[in-house]
């Protein structure tokens, strides 16, 4: 069979295809891309708002024969007016993606179609490779939606250009919140696959992403709950104690929601001078160790999925 | 066709199925019965290659179900008891993703022929959420043909099937048979079914084969279809029990 036509791409489209009509799954994709939209107009007012205030107060400065200071828009990086943008990605859409990954499986687990795509010449690896890829395809498309936004935001701004780094910087934000999505997407895929009931297969993610997001924080970097979301306050050191020494050591590496909040501070240019992240490991290595991880996970469940049963056991 | 040697299935230390041996002719169509939990959905499973045997080897159409598992699959149809489709898509669209998998070139035609053939053209734009099992039935046989295959698993067809529905199944499995020459392996509880349809039997007891022959030799040797009710009874367990009462 040629590529367009392979048992793999086959399932990825059919895979597709069905999760979107899912009203779950088009109601999280949707509030993440309402989220994305208030994310980047919220950058873009207070952007506006401080810009509209420094030409006015500029204006009457220069009228009134006074030195006129530089432009504050102009001291930070335009990047960092994106910085909300993390924040939503970390909350919806880490659970779009999960919603997602599980769905993948589960609606063929649920419709009880399974011994009929087992019967069928393709291998498993052919399905597992369909579902990976369909769960890659719809993790990038909710990442270029959130990009085409912040793209049309800086093209809308007029005191803002960004330089052919900071497209670039952009675009690795981008690649990184793909990362992200596709870790939980994968998480929620294994467990699709490998949970025995319905409620199991999407109760096991969302703990993870639970933990991830507000528990490790608070073990790492001695963070609540809010501030571990909150893409300013949260950056900040954790106290000088033993405790907080060996917890990042120990957690540092699983605290996923820090090493992706400190990878987009960085891309974005608003990680405070002399902060770092908890981990040893540096937040993208860190990001793409565990994205293989959940991929060899994912693979593993979907290549032991019993095709003899059609639905859940429970 | 179908040539099974010492097929051997087991769950958690419980045999499931003895040591099946069994050969079935190109053109047969086979009726395999036993009681609930005898190992006939087992069989057809490890037939089908939708699970791998304990131990024992079988081939289907001259391919081994253990070191070629896709020749297998695209020689065979396969219809479970319970044929369970997305129920959100319509039949035509659950058909052409299937058509799609089997690698039949041109889905959306070969669709419209098997609906046609199977007089259940009205059905394909129809969501199969709200079918009834006879129009399940249906479609479900319609995916296990859509690529022509050389034998066709049946599971229990008849199961929860009025005798309209019934009927109308036993000839298209006639049909297809007669028609297009498949080899038919179909799992039934239904004496009467057998008689009608069936070239050979084979009794299944607790995993163990323990009866296998031709229709004809059977009704010539036990008459009527009261006689093979008689013999299924005396070689299944309940019929054992009934005797010993």
């Amino acid at each position: 069979m040629s590529g367009a036509t392979s048992p793999s791409w086959l399932i990825a489209r059919q895979s597709a295809r069905f999760v979107l009509r899912e009203r779950t799954v088009a109601l999280l994709s949707l509030m993440f891309v309402v989220l994305v939209l208030i994310s980047a107009w919220l950058g873009w007012s207070a952007t506006s708002t401080v810009n509209r205030i420094y030409l006015d107060a500029a204006a009457f400065l220069k009228s009134s024969g006074q030195p006129v200071p530089t432009n504050p828009v102009l001291d930070i990086s335009p990047l960092s007016l994106m910085r909300n943008m993390s924040v939503y990605v970390a909350l919806i859409g880490a659970l779009s993606a999960i919603v997602i990954g599980n769905r993948l499986v589960g609606l063929d687990r649920k419709a009880g179609v399974l011994p009929l795509i087992g019967i069928r010449p393709l291998g498993r690896s052919a399905y597992a490779g369909g579902k990976i890829a369909a769960l890659a395809g719809l993790t990038l498309g909710l990442a270029l939606v959130a990009s085409l936004v912040a793209v049309a935001t800086f093209l809308v701004l007029p005191a803002v250009t960004l330089t052919g780094l900071q497209w670039a910087q952009l675009a690795g934000f981008m690649g990184v919140t793909t990362l992200y999505m596709g870790f939980f997407g994968l998480i929620g895929l294994a467990a699709g696959a490998a949970a025995r009931s319905e409620t199991v297969g999407l109760l096991l993610p969302v703990t993870l992403w639970l933990t991830l997001t507000f528990i490790f924080p608070q073990l790492t970097a001695n963070l609540n709950p809010t501030a571990a979301i909150n893409p300013v306050s949260a950056l900040a050191l954790p106290p000088d104690t033993t405790f907080f020494h060996w917890a990042a050591r120990i957690l540092g590496p699983f605290s996923l929601a820090d090493a992706y909040k400190f990878a987009s501070a960085g891309l974005l240019d608003y990680l405070p001078q002399g902060i770092t992240s908890p981990s040893f490991i540096p937040p993208i290595l860190n990001l793409i160790l565990a994205v293989g991880v959940a991929l060899a996970l994912a693979w593993r469940a979907l290549a032991r999925l019993s095709m003899t049963q059609g639905g859940y056991n429970v | 066709m179908i040539r099974t040697n010492r097929l051997t299935q087991s769950f958690d230390g419980v045999i499931a199925v003895d040591a099946l041996s069994l050969e079935i002719a190109k053109g047969e169509i086979f009726g395999f019965l036993g009681h609930n939990g005898a190992g006939k959905t087992t069989t057809i499973q490890m037939l089908t290659t939708l699970a791998r045997p304990a131990s024992g080897t079988a081939t289907i159409a001259g391919h081994d179900i253990g070191t070629d598992p896709l020749a297998v699959r695209r020689a065979i149809g396969y219809v479970p008891e319970n044929v369970r489709l997305y129920d959100t898509l319509t039949a035509a669209e659950n058909l052409i993703f299937f058509a799609s998998l089997s690698g039949v070139a041109a889905p959306e035609r070969r669709v419209n022929q098997v609906l046609d053939l199977l007089d259940c053209a009205y059905l394909a734009d129809k969501r199969v959420g709200g079918f009834s099992k006879g129009m399940r039935q249906r479609v479900g046989l319609a995916q296990a043909i859509l690529h022509q295959p050389e034998v066709l698993f049946l599971d229990e067809p008849t199961s929860g099937l009025d005798p309209m529905g019934i009927k109308m199944l036993r000839d298209l499995i006639l049909r297809l048979n007669t028609e297009f020459g498949m080899t038919i392996f179909m799992n039934t509880h239904l004496i009467s079914e057998i008689a009608k349809t069936c070239t050979s039997i084979a009794v299944l007891s607790h995993g163990k084969l323990v009866f296998h022959d031709r229709i004809e030799a059977v009704t010539a040797r036990y008459g009527d279809d009261a006689a093979l009710e008689e013999l299924y009874l005396s070689l299944t367990p309940v019929g054992r029990l009934a005797e010993v009462a």
